[in-house]
């Protein structure tokens, strides 16, 4: 991390911890939630992605964290905090479920990635296949609970806030410590060339399983977080194949190799996405979506390293430039 | 015929070719020997159209085709028989042959080219539903070389003919490669193989790490020491 | 029961028609181009939208609204390769993917935006054929009749036509094709151009017997993937076996149990045959 990165992040830090302390406005507290809420999810999928993992169906860990947890206390009156520990759990072992058979016999790549994608819409269907518990499309809405702080329902939205603020910087954390360790070196080997990798001694599938379980249990982390915050969940919204891309793009609009690329990505998208629904409306329903993926579309055909990856670039660059020209 | 002048081709920044320069005239046949990994397929891709030269140009009968895409280069009447006996693996051999006559000049002549070349290849008349990459590596050759004739070319480019056939089946080729010869065809042949690419040749060069070191007619290349003890076996 | 299982069976083998038409349309683009297109099956639905759009909001007698309806996927297969494909054939297959996958959103939001969510469709009263104890809807049949007789021409096509011939180089050796004179563009081009008329010839057939609505496209897409894989990428016999398996399988499972549950077993089976055996069941090339 270079020090002007530092400097600068150090400041977006500060601002974001102050920020309820100046602005009053819940609107502004929203917003702001949703970009970490959303952010976290997007660095939780860049974790595995940038070593070459890419699933496009995270949809369906998202879901389950929403859904787990929700339905238990609905039904169950199981605090949500345990149904997040449970939802977590159930993301890892499907992670497992997926991951050995895909890691085990080679299907990497887009195999892998239009296997994620069929499990994501398998999710979705088995949501709304489930409509007697899950409400189907319809959705499912939290009931209100009567032991606030216990089950996971904060009257005051700032402590959402906060709590999102804290998931990302835990997401952020866990990059730093997987950049320091030896889980980095093995996986960027893997990603270079699983066959020399592994002829180095390198477990090639359990390291590729850590990285995809961590990644599941950090989105699934993200879905309960969604769930209780917005208090109402179907399945366009949190599974399937549109949230699953929809994520994606994020981090990759930002840089999916950067730590801070997911962040700055989401940020940008959830501005736009607000600022269409709020200057176009209901008016022309789906014209933020197509807006966004035509956008999407000419970034990866343009600008195929996302916005802070092509900065990072153009920067690097600069400096060789002027230490040739000295 | 065709002119390469003082042609550079590079492997992103590895420099396969160096200032290379070659004629061939027409209804001649001229050999290009040199070891493994000298560069000779890269100049037969670099004259195709396949790669691209960064510097050095080469000419057509005094058209410059060095700027244009392999498909149009083919349409010139230049035709390359790859190496290895590369055919199209899941198309038949008719199906092989008449692709070979794709281009407008042939097509109207397709049938025939057929007829002759299943006269001259009788082996392949035999064949003729059978998918080509169910033949043996001789007969793929046999094909790869009959394909290119079905596109009336003027100058023929051929890779490493003798590359992993048995030297009976080798012999067989080169008793072929003699026949085009005799029938008036101008060929570009590069080979590893020296001894029996001399047999045929009107004038060889010598290709080793991207430089041409050496170029004559057969008694030039006959009685060198160097070339006799390095690539003659004698 | 069994005169429900067996009217599936048929009409998934009727069906199982119009979706060999499918996946050989995804197949052969994908074997040209070696791009999956990923958003084929919202390209059937365009397809339907703008036949509804020709017949009923302009007026245009149906089978002329079909023919053109044709004619325009045709000419977006074409806008296709040349805004998307061109420029995604040197990317890395991840960016092929979400390119191709970000096409979705925008077709079906496009949909929802010009023709919004209400399910549309076209009222035709065909008759239905007894045989026995079964009936068969003649708009299946005549699907499964159209189908065959243009994936016959699609044979013909391919095997004895020159272009036809080049495609099939093409898909096989870029480079040797190439050398023969063939020019990738025009067959990049024409491949995409059938493609796209195949999505809007399965459209057509689909007009009687659906109606669509802007998720439409969703089960095809699936449907036509699990197809494509099961017979192995690329491989147009193999599409073509498996499109009646799976339409046989997936139309009787709708029926004993639900449509959902349908889809989910042919995902299940997309999933297992990816897991399993990646180069198809078949394994086999035409």
């Amino acid at each position: 991390m270079t020090a002007t990165k530092l400097t600068l992040s150090g400041l977006v830090l500060a601002g974001i911890l102050l920020l309820p302390l100046f602005f009053s406005s819940q609107y502004v507290i929203h917003m702001v939630t949703l970009m970490l809420l959303w952010s976290f999810v997007a660095t939780a999928w860049a974790l595995m992605a940038r070593f070459g993992i890419v699933s496009l169906g995270h949809g369906v860990f998202l879901g389950m964290g929403a859904y787990i947890p929700a339905l238990l206390f609905n039904f169950y009156g199981l605090s949500p905090w345990i149904g997040m520990l449970i939802g977590i759990v159930a993301a890892a072992v499907l992670a497992v479920i997926l991951g050995y058979p895909c890691f085990r016999f080679k299907v990497i790549g887009d195999y892998f990635a239009l296997v994620t994608l069929a499990v994501a819409e398998v999710g979705s269907l088995v949501i709304v296949a489930l409509r007697d518990q899950t409400g189907g499309s319809l959705g499912l809405t939290i009931n209100n609970s009567t032991r606030p702080f216990l089950d996971f329902q904060f009257s005051d939205k700032r402590v959402y806030y906060y709590l999102a603020t804290a998931f990302l910087l835990l997401g952020l954390y866990i990059w730093r410590r997987i950049d320091k360790s030896k889980v980095r070196l093995a996986l960027t080997a893997i990603g270079e060339s699983e066959l020399a990798a592994s002829s180095l001694g390198v477990n090639v599938i359990n390291y590729k399983l850590l990285v995809t379980v961590i990644s599941a249990m950090l989105t699934s982390m993200g879905g309960v977080l969604y769930a209780q915050y917005v208090t109402y969940i179907n399945p366009e919204t949190v599974s399937g194949v549109g949230v699953s891309l929809s994520v994606c793009f994020k981090a990759i609009l930002g840089g999916m190799f950067d730590i801070l690329g997911p962040f700055v990505g989401t940020s940008i998208m959830v501005l736009l996405e607000e600022y269409i629904r709020i200057s176009l409306g209901s008016k022309y329903v789906g014209l933020s979506e197509v807006i966004f993926g035509l956008a999407l579309l000419l970034l990866i055909i343009f600008l195929p390293k996302g916005i802070v990856g092509s900065i990072t670039a153009l920067i690097q660059k600069g400096y060789q430039v002027e230490r040739g020209s000295k | 015929m065709l002119a390469v002048d003082s042609v550079d081709v590079f492997y992103g920044e590895f420099r396969a070719l160096e200032q290379v320069t070659i004629r061939v005239e027409r209804q001649q046949t001229v050999i290009v020997v040199g070891p493994n990994g000298a560069g000779k397929s890269t100049l037969l891709r670099g004259i195709c159209g396949l790669l691209k030269a960064r510097e050095g140009t080469v000419h057509f009968r005094d058209q410059r085709i060095d700027t244009l895409p392999a498909h149009t280069v083919a349409e010139l009447g230049i035709a390359l028989v790859p190496e290895g006996g590369r055919v199209f693996p899941y198309l038949s051999v008719e199906d092989n042959l008449k692709i070979g006559s794709y281009i407008k000049r042939a097509r109207k002549h397709a049938q025939e080219s057929f007829n002759t070349i299943y006269e001259l290849f009788p082996i392949l008349a035999q064949r003729r539903r059978q998918m080509a990459g169910s033949l043996s590596g001789g007969e793929r050759q046999m094909l790869a070389i009959a394909r290119s004739l079905m596109s009336k070319p003027d100058l023929i480019l051929l890779d490493e003919p003798s590359l992993g056939l048995a030297p009976l089946v080798v012999d067989l080729v080169f008793e072929f490669i003699k026949k085009m010869k005799e029938e008036g065809y101008a060929i570009l042949l590069v080979e590893q193989n020296a001894n029996k690419a001399l047999q045929v040749a009107d004038y060889a060069y010598l290709l080793e790490s991207g430089k041409l070191v050496f170029e004559g007619n057969r008694e030039q290349f006959d009685r060198n020491p160097y070339i006799k003890t390095a690539y003659l076996g004698l | 029961m069994v005169e429900q299982i067996t009217m599936a069976f048929i009409n998934g083998i009727l069906l199982g028609g119009v979706l060999a038409l499918l996946a050989f349309g995804l197949n052969l683009i994908f074997g040209v181009v070696k791009i999956i297109h990923m958003a084929y099956g919202q390209f059937v639905m365009l397809g339907f939208y703008l036949i509804y759009s020709f017949h009923a909001t302009m007026g245009v007698p149906l089978p002329a609204a079909m023919a053109l309806g044709v004619l325009s996927m045709a000419i977006l297969g074409i806008f296709t390769q040349l805004l998307l494909i061109r420029p995604l054939l040197k990317a890395p297959r991840l960016n092929q993917l979400l390119a191709l996958a970000s096409l979705i959103i925008v077709v079906e939001n496009v949909a929802m935006m010009i023709w919004g969510a209400d399910y549309r469709g076209i009222p035709l009263a065909l008759p239905i054929i007894q045989v026995g104890e079964v009936f068969i809807r003649s708009s299946y049949l005549m699907a499964f009749v159209g189908a065959i007789v243009v994936l016959g021409l699609l044979y013909v096509f391919l095997n004895r036509t020159y272009l036809g011939l080049a495609i099939r180089a093409v898909a096989q050796d870029l480079e040797m094709a190439q050398g023969m004179g063939i020019n990738p563009a025009t067959v990049y081009y024409v491949t995409l151009a059938a493609g796209g008329a195949l999505t809007g010839i399965v459209a057509a057939f689909f007009v009687p017997i659906y109606t669509v609505h802007p998720h439409f496209g969703s089960s095809f897409t699936i449907m036509a993937f699990v197809i494509v894989v099961l017979g192995g990428m690329g491989n147009l016999l193999g599409g073509f076996i498996s499109a009646f398996i799976i339409g046989v399988a997936t139309s009787i499972t709708a029926v004993v149990y639900s449509t959902e549950v349908a889809d989910i077993l042919a995902l299940v089976v997309f999933v297992l045959v990816m897991l399993i055996r990646p180069q198809g069941l078949l394994g086999v090339r035409a």
